[in-house]
């Protein structure tokens, strides 16, 4: 008996392939792992699972889809992106977003399928210059405080005044 | 001149390297919801942030031949060639800088180099990168990074891709497993033209899989690194074809180079299996007679939109193109006199 690939318990009894930049990967999976990844559909009229639906190669465009399955509560059927009116069914359906505000409105379900692809969540690296700026300007002002609070805490008020004015300082440019 | 007019660092194994930047402009949409109408304001903010240094060629002005041209040079991809929607390439050739305007992304910026030359593509891919962030509202998220239509190019939008030429490694049947311990550091090989284009000639294209998580020197480093391992299993291998083998690949090279030279009518097909045998000698100092310039130049022109695209007759059938292919071959290949 071939144990399934995911859960390592049940019986693998689906073979799913599937080809990712050219990179052809399979996988033995049980029944409940292959529901649970949407690669067939819950048996929800009585008819038993779509015949075909696991048949189907599954292509590069459409794998956010159906290796993660849809998102079932009845909240992400109803949101829409105000950028560009895409719902989550049409983000799984083709593999990509409809516009950049979509990894906002669909942040949550996205990040299981781009954890899946990168095997992280987190941009490291290059950013744009404004960008830039102002997420260095706000690690100035944690690593001011920070120090500030420590100055307090050790009782090095000369520090500790000196740290106030610079971070006033920073604040007042903020408004100007 | 372009990236295959010229030869480059390590050309025995290295064809060129290549970077590609995926950028965004905020407030429009991807793909089939871009209307034409954002489309063409898109190609517009670009062309002006890009300034007089480029010139912009709009697709839906070309013929499927001359696109097909491009895409033979590797300034477009095959698919942006295929799109439907107003889109246009922005190229500045002396800086080896060319920019898709909506193609899946709004923003497809590459630079190209000859020979392996990674951090210097990748230099001028930001030089120009930051000319569009200075005049554009560039799609950009804190966490995410870059934002992209595909989340496989979310984070830096980076691919890194290198060009080789590795036919020990494929005469040892070694590129399957190689494509396997590549895929376990995040990096893939594919043929030249893509995605499930197949290896013709013994030309691979190596890149990273992985655009988010990794600072964007961390994946230069790592394919560098990769690549440098690959160039010197591939020299190795090679080095070690001696004595009876030795004479046996020195034949057919020659018979390649013979082909090459008089034959009458070459394929395409049967172009990339002559041209991997001449490749070799050259690299091999076993034929001297040909320069790396005129076969790098030579892959490229042969190809069948290239060939035909400034004929004023061109080439009715198959086997008219096959005669013209040979002709040019033939003519680029003369021996000139000394003196």
């Amino acid at each position: 008996m071939m144990k399934c690939e995911k859960c390592n318990e049940k019986e693998a009894s689906f073979f799913y392939e599937e080809n990712v930049n050219g990179e052809k990967r399979s996988y033995h999976l049980c029944r409940a792992c292959a529901e649970e990844l949407g690669l067939i559909t819950k048996n929800k009229t009585g008819f038993g699972e779509d015949p075909f639906s696991a048949l189907f190669p599954v292509g590069y465009g459409n794998f956010i889809g159906d290796i993660f399955g849809l998102p079932q509560s009845l909240g992400v059927k109803a949101k829409k992106c105000e950028g560009c009116s895409a719902t989550w069914q049409d983000i799984a359906k083709s593999g990509k977003v409809g516009c950049p505000l979509c990894y906002g409105t669909f942040g949550d379900e996205l990040e299981r399928s781009i954890r899946s692809i990168h095997g992280n969540v987190t941009h490291v690296g290059r950013a744009p210059a404004a960008r830039l700026a102002a997420l260095e300007k706000k690690t100035r002002m944690a690593n001011l405080k920070n120090a500030l609070k420590t100055a307090i805490e050790t009782e090095n008020f000369e520090e500790a005044a000196h740290l106030r004015d610079e971070i006033r300082a920073m604040e007042n440019g903020e408004k100007e | 001149m372009a990236w295959y007019q010229i030869k480059g660092a390590e050309a025995d194994t290295v064809i060129s390297s290549r970077i590609r930047l995926a950028r965004n402009i905020n407030g429009f949409a991807f793909g089939k919801k871009l209307t034409e109408e954002q489309a063409k304001n898109i190609l517009s903010q670009l062309e002006q942030a890009l300034g007089a240094d480029f010139t912009r060629t709009d697709l839906d002005a070309l013929s499927p031949t001359a696109a097909r041209a491009l895409v033979e040079q590797h300034f477009i991809s095959p698919e942006f060639a295929a799109q439907k929607n107003p889109r246009a390439l922005f190229r500045c050739d002396n800086k080896s800088l060319y920019v898709m305007g909506c193609e899946e992304d709004h923003i497809r910026l590459q630079c190209i180099l000859p020979g392996l030359a990674l951090q210097d593509a990748y230099r001028f891919a930001v030089a120009c990168d930051e000319t569009l962030d200075a005049a554009l509202d560039i799609a950009f998220d804190e966490k995410l990074g870059y934002l992209t239509h595909c989340p496989t190019n979310l984070g830096t939008g980076l691919r890194a891709s290198v060009m080789l030429f590795l036919p020990a490694l494929t005469e040892n049947r070694m590129i399957n497993s190689l494509s396997h311990q590549l895929s376990k550091i995040g990096l893939t090989i594919r043929g030249i033209y893509g995605e499930g284009s197949a290896a013709h000639g013994c030309l691979y294209q190596i890149s990273n899989q992985i655009t988010l998580g990794l600072s964007e020197e961390d994946i230069l480093h790592k394919l560098n690194e990769t690549v440098q391992n690959i160039i010197n299993k591939e020299r190795e291998l090679r080095a070690r074809v001696t004595g009876e083998a030795a004479l046996i690949r020195e034949d057919r090279i020659h018979r390649a180079e013979g082909i090459l030279r008089y034959a009458t009518r070459i394929s395409s097909e049967e172009f990339f299996s002559l041209y991997k045998e001449l490749k070799l000698g050259i690299a091999e100092g076993i034929i001297t007679s040909i320069s790396a310039e005129t076969l790098n130049a030579l892959l490229i022109a042969v190809m069948p939109a290239q060939l035909t695209q400034n004929e004023a007759n061109p080439p009715k059938s198959i086997a008219e193109r096959d005669a013209l292919r040979a002709a040019f071959i033939k003519k680029a290949l003369e021996v000139k006199p000394h003196g």
